[in-house]
């Protein structure tokens, strides 16, 4: 069983030199993105760069910015200096605050403080505002012990998951008939009394399960599957851990048993009982004998290795191109291997449905295959998502957007939102042409790509 | 069940403007001294580390300014405070007798659970100006006003020379520990779907 106290778990990469920098050493001024939390009385409980303790006089200056403006009835929401921005979220008693120069609009950079709360209250929940009513001196961090690569992880994701600011989760490919077993066996154990039951390959979702009424978010899904797969002693044996999803119940905590069938592949119960641990244990061992019979693992494996959507893929018509159209995925691929990206320059897309609170992306193949160029595709496509939701002017139904890296095309209807990237020479009417291509290509493909029945608001 | 996890204290400093509030910290944290007087505006903030009874420790100091036009933040600033240092100047009546207010406005603004027994520690500085020729405030005096107030530790400090600067932050890490709440178990609730209520746990949170 894995305790609360995580202290056991091997210290992140770099950890040495977190102890050494405070916030006087130059390398830590460098760094492009930081993010602090801190308690209202100005205590260190997490800093992504440099050691809590070494940077007590920092929290404290953040503390008394943010307390001064609030005691003229007011809220600090962001400070501009220079290209540095500071953006401020306050959570009760907890203060979150990101120093960013990465040009991120300061909505997103506020989505991304929202979530590492979130990713706290995983962890703890929010009883523990109540530690701070008892006590305005409390200090959180001995409770967070260990926990240290769970934010680092889930701050990396900022940059590489698009789930952190579509506040949707993605399905792994599989045949429906494949999804469907596995679906069948965790309903099994759901009407058992489980309250959920998940089947994931990283992060994303093979099947789930929750039984009646209960409704999983897509943000409790990312913040459950970052806490599981940045905690490495989960990899290690069957694991049974208190935890909270904030949105399900921000306040108490579910126990979730934790198992890993395969490298990537883990099963999530979870349960409002916390001596429930031999109950699920059982039911993991029936889940895992009806999966191993029936292959789903191995039609997982299959599906890693084979990949998601490729651009390549998407079936034209002879009016777009020369080649003959290739309706299934994976087909005619070998032909274009000399094109860079899809058809019109096309080069990657992520589709959002709506009503199912999935998306689907393309895999990031040439010419984005650096992982830096990936990182700016998902700052731009959260630039146009932040844009199209503005409170204030929003919401939008298209927008068309040229720049000197791409072409950018969103588009937003009641069922879904499409965002592409295209070479920035492409031509605007054939972009749209396709990007209605895209649309009809991922409604043909949806029994594959998307989990039916398993919509989190569909129970 | 006392833990040997390094503890955090945010340590405000008050007193009188001109009294060497700043002066101390510098002679505290950077070992440095200067006799030119630059007032703190609002407040300034350094980190110390220390280590008493093999504990590590690491002092979050609030260096407030003495001005009145600063009171305004005191709310702000006070809050979860886990010592309060006052300081005076032993060759300025008017700094002593303002120790009081001090106090007071700290306990209002800081609002802590228990009054009565919050830490102070009271620092008479600048005993090296004249050679104490120049002092009106006697130490007996002081010590028995401390005494009044619930025994306050009292220490009679140089920042110049550095003089008793180290054993009052000593002493400010000595009544942490002794002060230090025992860890309870920290215990969220529990969900009851059927009922659909919550159950608070019985003991809460250890804090």
């Amino acid at each position: 069983m894995t305790s609360r106290d995580r202290c056991d778990d091997e210290p992140e990469k770099g950890k040495g030199k977190k102890n050494v920098t405070d916030d006087a050493s130059v390398s830590w001024r460098k760094r492009k993105k930081h993010f602090f939390v801190l308690s209202h009385s100005g205590k260190p409980i997490y800093s992504r760069y440099g050691a809590e303790h070494k940077l007590a006089g920092f929290t404290a200056t953040l503390q008394a910015i943010i307390s001064y403006v609030e005691n003229g009835g007011d809220n600090i929401r962001f400070v501009r200096a220079g290209k540095h921005q500071v953006v401020f979220l306050v959570k009760g008693p907890i203060y979150l605050v990101c120093i960013s120069c990465t040009e991120e609009p300061d909505d997103a950079l506020r989505g991304q403080l929202e979530l590492l709360h979130g990713q706290m209250l995983v962890i703890l929940t929010k009883s523990i505002d109540r530690c701070f009513e008892k006590n305005k001196k409390f200090d959180m961090t001995p409770l967070l012990g260990g926990t240290e690569a769970v934010f680092s992880s889930l701050i990396h994701s900022f940059s590489w998951n698009p789930a952190t600011f579509l506040h949707a989760y993605t399905c792994l490919p599989l045949a429906f008939s494949t999804r469907q077993a596995a679906g069948a066996i965790l309903q099994d154990v759901v009407d058992s009394g489980v309250l959920f039951a998940m089947l994931m390959c990283k992060h994303k979702v093979v099947s789930l399960v929750g039984a009646q009424k209960a409704s999983l978010h897509p943000d409790d899904m990312l913040l459950l599957s970052n806490f599981i797969l940045s905690t490495k002693s989960f990899r290690t044996s069957e694991s049974f851990s208190p935890i909270c999803l904030p949105r399900y119940n921000p306040m108490a905590f579910l126990h979730a048993y934790v198992h890993y069938l395969e490298v990537d592949s883990y099963l999530v119960l979870l349960s409002i009982n916390s001596d429930d641990f031999y109950h699920l244990k059982d039911c993991r061992i029936q889940i895992e004998s009806v999966l191993v019979n029936s292959n789903v693992l191995g039609e997982v494996q299959k599906s890693v290795q084979d990949g998601g959507l490729h651009v390549e893929d998407v079936p034209v018509d002879s009016s777009l191109r020369s080649d003959s159209p290739s309706p299934h995925p994976g087909q005619g691929r070998a032909a274009l291997a000399s094109r860079i990206g899809g058809p019109a320059g096309l080069w990657h897309f992520i589709y959002r449905s709506i009503n199912l609170d999935q998306y689907v992306s393309s895999e990031l193949s040439s010419p984005l295959n650096s992982s830096r160029l990936q990182k700016e595709l998902y700052r731009a496509y959260q630039k146009l998502y932040v844009s199209m939701h503005d409170r204030q002017i929003g919401p939008h139904k298209t927008q068309f957007r040229r720049d000197e890296s791409y072409v950018l095309l969103c588009w937003i209807t009641p069922d879904f939102e499409l965002y592409a990237a295209f070479d920035p020479l492409a031509d605007k009417a054939l972009a749209i042409k396709i990007c209605n291509r895209v649309c009809q290509w991922v409604r043909d493909l949806e029994n594959e790509i998307f989990l039916f029945g398993g919509s989190p608001f569909s129970w | 069940m006392a833990s040997r996890r390094r503890m955090l204290l945010k340590v405000i400093i008050l007193g009188d403007s001109g009294v060497g509030k700043t002066s101390l910290m510098n002679q505290y944290v950077n070992k440095k001294f200067s006799n030119q007087y630059k007032a703190t505006i609002g407040a300034d903030f350094l980190t110390k580390e220390i280590q008493f009874e093999d504990r590590l420790f690491t002092l979050q100091i609030w260096d407030t300014a003495g001005q009145e036009r600063f009171q305004s933040l005191g709310v702000a600033f006070y809050r979860g405070a886990d010592c309060c240092v006052l300081v005076y100047d032993v060759n300025v009546m008017k700094s002593f007798e303002n120790l009081n207010n001090w106090r007071e406005e700290f306990l209002i603004q800081a609002s802590p659970s228990d009054p009565e027994n919050f830490p102070f520690v009271v620092l008479g500085n600048k005993i090296d100006i004249d050679n104490g020729n120049s002092r009106v405030v006697s130490e007996k005096k002081a010590r028995a006003w401390c005494a009044s107030k619930g025994n306050i530790p009292y220490f009679e400090t140089s920042a110049k020379e550095g003089f008793n600067v180290e054993a009052a932050f000593q002493c400010i890490a000595k009544i942490a520990l002794k002060n230090e709440p025992e860890d309870e178990i920290y215990l969220p609730d529990t969900i009851d779907v059927a009922g659909n209520r919550q159950h608070r746990s019985s003991s809460g949170c250890g804090c």
